[in-house]
């Protein structure tokens, strides 16, 4: 880990080349974008439910928490971790949550035709979600944090476990596309908190 | 095991839920390894059935270890725990469940029945769609912008309530050759409606119909035949001016120009203006303007602001006999009437600028009357102009307008106006 990971003041830093002002942009800027995702994120979630039908937007609804390959919820000790760590994490799970709203886009093309603005809201969230992966990615790049390197991608994992063609039924699908939403959710939460820390002025 | 009943569509109509990847999914109803974990299997599987139909289903559950009972599971509809007496177990590990006269699905996505172990926990889940086949769609109407394109809208059959995702198709072939085509772009004016952009042959007749599909079946409306030429409609006029008449307090002047996308075409043309009072959401129509780009609104209210709006129908269009569809009307243009202290007659019609032939009762029988004073009388230089002055002058100088209200006799003439005037001049 670089030695100005987890601070961004270094007095000893040439000043002609003067990199901080833009790193604490750059996170300040990410950190935001964050914050906005979460609140799409937040609104994509309830735009789910109501569609499913109930007892998907009832409180207290507890499908099974099912494991989703390739991503998982943070872990309990996430917090603990060091920076760049939380921030690779944050990265990688990024990176691999669009072609999973993909998916689940693609069966509520099915099960809800006409509801467009959730239609929309799920290719939104890929794309955001692209977004703040790679903009967390040039955070860690900034940092001198090593970023999460080539790694199979999520989406042929996707596509070939799709070619399967299981035939699960429509409430597991339902409960798929609850658990993605949640993971985004999340995950873009998660990554705001990351940043939050990293923010001047942010909590330490 | 035992299934639900659908309707007699049902099973052919049931479409197999999206395939779902196998590693992206840990499946409700798949044996899990973790130990102590039950799983179960819901049958049938997201059925299809006709509302007031029946349907038997099972939860079957798998568990570790084996032999699981199915005491103590209980089945929710939508969320809502469904009556123990709809309930029986079969055997040790299924659970049964028989309800009779369902309701339509209460959403699109399907209805979600949902089996629980005893601590409430989810073991399994399956979709019920629960609804009508389509019924015909009618009343398909089209038109077609500038000749350019053409939008068709219908009415959904059965009102449009089948509790199923219904999807509508309109098609459309030429009537004497050519291969059925499918619409593309729907919901361009409400629900119910597809635009057809481009590639569109005039002068030739076109089938046009819709066909409605859904779980449970399918239905197609009425073939409508129509020629391209025979539903065109076209832009409101551009260039709507509104301005008074020098010094007349109930008139006002309207000029437009011909709708541009078509203004080689309208030689037969219509021409409608609508015009209210700020204040009121009462319009007048007036309706016998023929093809002219020009009207004068009279017996309006002085010192008054009025919204005035035009529309066009190009009838008549490459020959066509029928009535042509009125475009939507312009964007309203306002002016107001001078002031007057005395209140002005109500009502208005449509008359002519400068002087011109009217097609009004009014200034028909002045203009009838002037005709024969000049042949008759001393006023030779008699006119429209001086007419409208003589109006004005008489506006100003707050006489009575009771010989303007007695249909433009001259008051020499009132006693002798009905005698004299000819039918015709």
């Amino acid at each position: 880990m670089s030695r100005r990971e987890g601070s961004l003041e270094d007095p000893q830093a040439d000043s002609s080349i003067s990199p901080l002002p833009h790193l604490e942009a750059k996170i300040h800027q990410t950190h935001s974008l964050a914050r906005l995702l979460t609140k799409y994120a937040e609104q994509l979630l309830q735009e789910y439910v109501q569609h499913q039908g109930d007892p998907f937007g009832l409180p207290g609804f507890s499908p099974p928490r099912l494991p989703v390959a390739g991503l998982s919820a943070p872990a309990p000790g996430h917090a603990g971790l060091p920076a760049a760590e939380r921030l690779q994490l944050d990265a990688g799970a990024l990176s691999a949550l669009p072609p999973l709203l993909d998916v689940v886009r693609r069966h509520q093309a099915e099960l809800n035709p006409r509801a467009l603005r959730l239609l929309r809201r799920l290719e939104d969230a890929a794309r955001q979600a692209r977004a703040l992966g790679a903009a967390v990615e040039a955070v860690l790049a900034a940092l001198g944090a090593e970023t999460r390197g080539p790694r199979p991608e999520p989406a042929v994992a996707a596509a070939a476990a799709a070619a399967a063609a299981t035939d699960a039924g429509v409430f597991p699908a339902k409960v798929l596309g609850l658990r993605v939403c949640g993971l985004y959710r999340e995950w873009v939460s998660r990554t705001e908190g990351d940043l939050g820390q990293l923010v001047p002025g942010g909590p330490a | 095991m035992p299934a639900g009943r659908p309707g007699p569509a049902a099973q052919s109509a049931r479409r197999p839920p999206p395939p779902l990847p196998l590693l992206l999914l840990c499946v409700l109803g798949a044996p899990r390894a973790e130990s102590g974990a039950h799983t179960a299997v819901i049958s049938p599987q997201d059925p299809t059935l006709l509302i007031g139909s029946s349907l038997q289903a099972t939860c079957s559950v798998h568990g570790d270890p084996p032999g699981t009972t199915a005491e103590g599971l209980y089945w929710t509809l939508n969320g809502r725990r469904l009556a123990p007496e709809l309930s029986r177990v079969l055997n040790a590990s299924t659970l049964a469940l028989a309800l009779a006269n369902l309701n339509g699905s209460r959403q699109q996505s399907g209805d979600n029945l949902v089996c629980h172990a005893r601590d409430g926990s989810i073991l399994a889940g399956s979709c019920l769609y629960v609804g009508l086949p389509p019924e015909k769609p009618f009343n398909i109407s089209c038109w077609s912008k500038n000749m350019k394109d053409l939008t068709c809208r219908w009415t959904p059959g059965a009102h449009g309530e089948t509790f199923l995702h219904t999807n509508y198709s309109l098609k459309y072939k030429l009537r004497w050759y050519g291969q059925d085509n499918t619409c593309e772009e729907y919901h361009t004016v409400g629900p119910h409606s597809c635009h057809i952009p481009k590639d569109l042959a005039l002068f030739t007749p076109y089938e046009i119909w819709v066909e409605a599909t859904n779980r449970l079946g399918s239905a197609r409306s009425d073939v409508l035949t129509l020629d391209i030429l025979d539903v065109v409609t076209t832009d409101p006029p551009p260039d709507v001016h509104v301005s008074r008449v020098g010094g007349l307090e109930d008139q006002l002047s309207v000029r437009w120009v011909s709708p541009p996308a078509l203004k080689d075409f309208l030689f037969q043309a219509k021409y409608q203006i609508r015009y209210r009072v700020e204040d009121s959401v009462d319009w007048k129509v007036v309706d016998d303007v023929s093809n002219q780009t020009s009207c004068r609104l009279a017996g309006l209210k002085p010192g008054t602001v009025y919204f005035v709006q035009v529309r066009c129908n190009p009838f008549g269009i490459y020959g066509s006999k029928k009535a042509g569809i009125w475009s939507e009307w312009s964007h309203p243009t306002a002016a107001s009437t001078p002031r007057s202290e005395r209140p002005g007659p109500g009502g208005g019609a449509c008359e002519p600028r400068g002087g011109e032939p009217s097609s009004g009762p009014v200034r028909r029988e002045l203009k009838q009357f002037l005709g024969w004073l000049k042949k008759h009388a001393y006023c030779s230089n008699l006119s429209f102009r001086l007419y409208d002055q003589w109006r004005a002058w008489m506006q100003k100088t707050h006489k009575t307008r009771n010989q303007h209200r007695t249909r433009g006799s001259c008051p020499r003439a009132d006693g002798a106006r009905r005698e004299v005037l000819p039918d015709k001049l």
